[in-house]
């Protein structure tokens, strides 16, 4: 059996393993953290700080079948607060998979919400394996 | 670019019954997350939280709740199985536990239950 810390995985992981894959960037003086699972079919993103990594709120979206608008909703957390099940639909719209994220920064700022996206899209393209 | 990651996450993989079985367990400051599949997916993603009032007394209940996905009797029972011991061993902490098994028999249960051990991020 095998344990591997922090995504390190690449060695010894089958094609369908969930792989594990983190980075950061800095915001505005802050540094924010980027934590993803790839999941057979989509994956998790959690978006947080390092100060207090919690899980305040949980949004899962997937494709719909009948509308061009993916499908999106908040399963943990302050449903008042729409930011994370927006970011989830808008991944699932550019993805096409279903999409799990965890958003842990303060929704009072767009502006950061803009640059969170945007460093997750860069992501998306500098390592498309990890999605 | 990147300095040590914030998150800590362990993952552990083995073939049970001819299933292959992994499993991911993340430490967050209010919950420790664990993802517990066979089909690589979250699936069934159920909360499982310790009861406050218990205290310091003994053993403390746990409340179960399923968060997404079909909420069946025996996936309480599946979830509170694998892990309260992870909550207890972690000072009462709450789990959000993801669980897809092809196999939900006891055999691949207790050797889900030591993969669990083996990536202990708690």
């Amino acid at each position: 059996m095998e344990a591997v810390l922090n995504g390190d995985c690449s060695s010894h992981a089958s094609a369908d393993s969930i792989s594990l894959h983190d980075f950061s960037e800095k915001f505005l003086e802050q540094r924010v953290y980027f934590h993803l699972m790839k999941l057979s079919g989509g994956f998790f993103l959690w978006v947080g700080t390092a100060t207090n990594p919690l899980i305040s709120n949980l949004a899962v979206s997937i494709l719909s079948r009948t509308d061009s608008a993916p499908l999106s909703t908040l399963v943990l957390g302050d449903t008042s607060d729409t930011t994370a099940s927006a970011l989830a639909q808008r991944l699932t719209k550019k993805t096409k998979k279903q999409v799990f994220v965890s958003y842990n920064l303060p929704v009072t700022d767009s502006n950061l919400l803009l640059l969170v996206e945007n460093r997750i899209k860069q992501e998306m393209e500098l390592h498309p394996d990890k999605f | 670019m990147a300095p040590q990651p914030v998150i800590r996450s362990k993952q552990a993989e083995k073939t049970i019954n001819g299933n292959q079985t992994q499993v991911v367990c993340t430490e967050f400051s209010n919950y420790i997350f664990i993802v517990l599949t066979q089909y690589g997916k979250i699936g069934t993603l159920v909360s499982i939280t310790p009861d406050t009032r218990s205290g310091d007394i003994s053993v403390p209940m746990y409340t179960s709740k399923v968060l997404l996905g079909k909420d069946e009797p025996l996936t309480h029972v599946y979830a509170k199985n694998v892990a309260t011991f992870v909550s207890q061993e972690s000072g009462n902490r709450p789990i959000l536990l993801g669980l897809s098994l092809k196999d939900n028999s006891a055999e691949t249960m207790k050797t889900v239950k030591d993969m669990i051990k083996s990536c202990q991020v708690w």
